[in-house]
């Protein structure tokens, strides 16, 4: 993303600095254009972040206001009883620490295969190495929803129904890009760097410890966040797997908070609850912003 | 071979192996299983499966329940294809025009926040502001002087509900990608246009467009899989796919005849179906992007 912001740079300063007289004058002329686009696209954002601001709102409100009609941005008393309801009406601790399982679980065990796989891939020279790549990348082409079912049936029969490693284990298979982007970044690095190494007798494992990690950690990053968020995120496979309401993740527990209770019932818990489900993701993208965009950007997100 | 290369070999192949052997037995077998399940009779009592040929594809070709799905997944397709890739291309068409790059990358960032939440996660909020009695889009548009709508009870209006808000949350990641590929133009060309006296809009269509083809081409690939496989997290919240079946797709049709009624043959028939418009598309992107890289 580095592009971006010299670009960004480097377009200001040339408006700056060399600017001639007809352009200046366009420039007058291009205010309140600009000052327009400006508008638009507060009110877009406006627009696009409503549905956040409104469950905020709702999650915050007492009962007598969730169900008021009036369209106040902000309930006038804010509280937390709808969070501690949210707990009392269903095990959302238990959601919550499942779903972090999962998705520490799946980002761990992507990464424990991705990290050497693809230093492999992408450093060393081995017979076959192109075959073992095409197979890891290859999945990437290949559309989850064809395993579902064989999958479905061999973690029923390993007695891993309703486990969250049923939910982990197969997943962690699904690293083709994970392995990609690593290639890429390891690839990037100079050859001299290992030449030195082996030079000094260094093993390829050692080579990629102490050399190959440590050179490519923004990308090992890019590749945590993207896994960790993907993962959380997760909807249809744990969906099949996790029965018992104590076993499922907060993704599907969602689901079963709106589908039970009576019609028209627990809507500032639920929303208290979607916050909560919402909140990793959104802390992690505040925080991780920059690895988070390179990633998506470069990838096809899977 | 020298004793080296030999040691490199090896260790190679150890670094390699893990996710080879995960590739293999996590998605390579399963696709050859589910391939294979597609013509038996299967169940999780019953081991033994009995063959049936193509009865699978047969039976799912002609159930009008899967026509059903297989239309709206197309209703699904034509409507958020044409939103999905125009209203995203225009917005960073215009942030890309905004001086202030500082706010740029704000609005950038802002308009990102939906893309990184789940579909269940995006569903429930909506499933809330979509209530009938209780929620502010008829309170706005009671506020506007307009009826209040059924919004997802109602058979016609429930498929664009779904739509609506798998629009709301899957966006922003179009927009990033279209942004970052346009601010890859290398500013030298944009500039040369505009002293030709290249307009805004010419601009924009004669040079910035075909310069971020593959990035177009990727959006559309990405709005085919969320048709195809993640907008069932937003299906099953919203609406489990009815009412009437109005709003159900392909993926959740393979849903309820594999894992609510076990027909697993059938679902691994629909899944052979699904993974090959998928595969399909998917294919037709590699080939599309190795012709543009040189480009770059």
């Amino acid at each position: 993303m580095s592009t971006i912001a010299e670009r960004g740079v480097g377009l200001g300063v040339a408006d700056a600095a060399a600017v001639p007289p007809a352009a200046a004058l366009s420039g007058r002329r291009r205010a309140p254009r600009q000052l327009a686009l400006h508008l638009a696209f507060l009110g877009v954002c406006g627009a696009t972040l409503f549905p956040l601001l409104w469950m905020l709102r709702t999650a915050l409100a007492p009962a007598d206001e969730v169900f008021s009609p009036h369209l106040r941005p902000w309930p006038d008393n804010p509280t937390l009883g709808n969070f501690a309801a949210a707990f009392r009406l269903h095990p959302v601790d238990a959601w919550l620490a499942n779903s972090l399982i999962v998705a520490a679980g799946i980002t761990a065990g992507k990464l424990a295969l991705a990290i050497p796989a693809g230093f492999a891939f992408g450093v060393l020279r081995f017979p076959g190495r192109d075959l073992g790549f095409a197979l890891v990348v290859g999945t990437m082409v290949v559309p989850y929803v064809i395993t579902l079912v064989p999958t479905y049936v061999a973690v029923v029969q390993l007695g891993l129904y309703d486990t969250l490693a049923g939910v982990v284990i197969p997943s962690i298979g699904h690293c083709g890009f994970v392995v990609f982007f690593l290639r890429q970044a390891y690839r990037a690095l100079p050859a001299e760097l290992f030449e030195a190494a082996r030079i000094d007798g260094a093993g390829s494992l050692r080579q990629l410890l102490t050399i190959a990690v440590p050179n490519v950690s923004g990308a090992i990053a890019a590749m945590s966040v993207l896994s960790f968020l993907s993962a959380w995120n997760l909807y249809l496979w744990p969906h099949l797997l996790l029965e018992a309401s104590e076993s499922k993740t907060i993704s599907i527990g969602l689901k079963l908070f709106a589908t039970t209770g009576e019609q028209g019932g627990e809507w500032g818990p639920l929303m208290a609850t979607a916050m909560l489900a919402a909140l990793p993701v959104l802390v992690l993208y505040a925080v991780a912003q920059r690895q988070l965009v390179s990633a998506f950007a470069t990838s096809g997100i899977r | 071979m020298t004793h080296g290369d030999w040691r490199a070999g090896l260790s190679g192949w150890l670094l390699a192996a893990p996710a080879v052997g995960a590739a293999v037995v996590f998605v390579w077998a399963p696709m050859l299983a589910s391939i294979g399940f597609s013509f038996f009779d299967w169940s999780l009592l019953r081991r033994q499966g009995t063959w049936r040929g193509l009865d699978h594809y047969l039976a799912t070709l002609s159930n009008p329940e899967f026509h059903l799905a297989a239309g709206n997944t197309l209703i699904y397709l034509l409507a958020l294809l044409p939103m999905q890739v125009g209203v995203p291309l225009l917005l960073a068409f215009l942030l890309l025009r905004l001086r202030l790059e500082r706010a740029a990358a704000a609005y950038r960032l802002l308009l990102f926040v939906p893309a990184v939440l789940s579909f269940p996660v995006a569903a429930v909020i909506w499933l809330w502001m979509f209530n009938p009695v209780f929620g502010v889009l008829n309170a706005l548009f009671g506020a506007l002087g307009l009826p209040p709508q059924r919004w997802l009870s109602d058979p016609d209006l429930a498929i664009w509900s779904v739509i609506a808000v798998a629009f709301w949350k899957s966006f922003g990641l179009n927009l990033l990608i279209f942004h970052a590929a346009l601010l890859t133009i290398p500013h030298e060309v944009v500039e040369a246009a505009r002293v030709d006296g290249a307009y805004s809009l010419k601009l924009a269509l004669t040079i910035e467009l075909p310069l971020i083809s593959p990035a177009l081409f990727f959006a559309v690939v990405t709005t085919v899989i969320i048709v195809l496989d993640e907008i069932v997290g937003a299906v099953d919240v919203l609406t489990e796919g009815g009412p009437f079946r109005m709003s159900t797709n392909l993926l959740y049709y393979l849903y309820e005849r594999g894992f609510r009624f076990f027909q697993f043959g059938e679902a691994a028939a629909v899944a052979v179906l699904i993974s090959c418009l998928v595969a399909l598309v998917t294919w037709a992107q590699f080939r599309f992007g190795e012709r543009h890289v040189h480009y770059r």
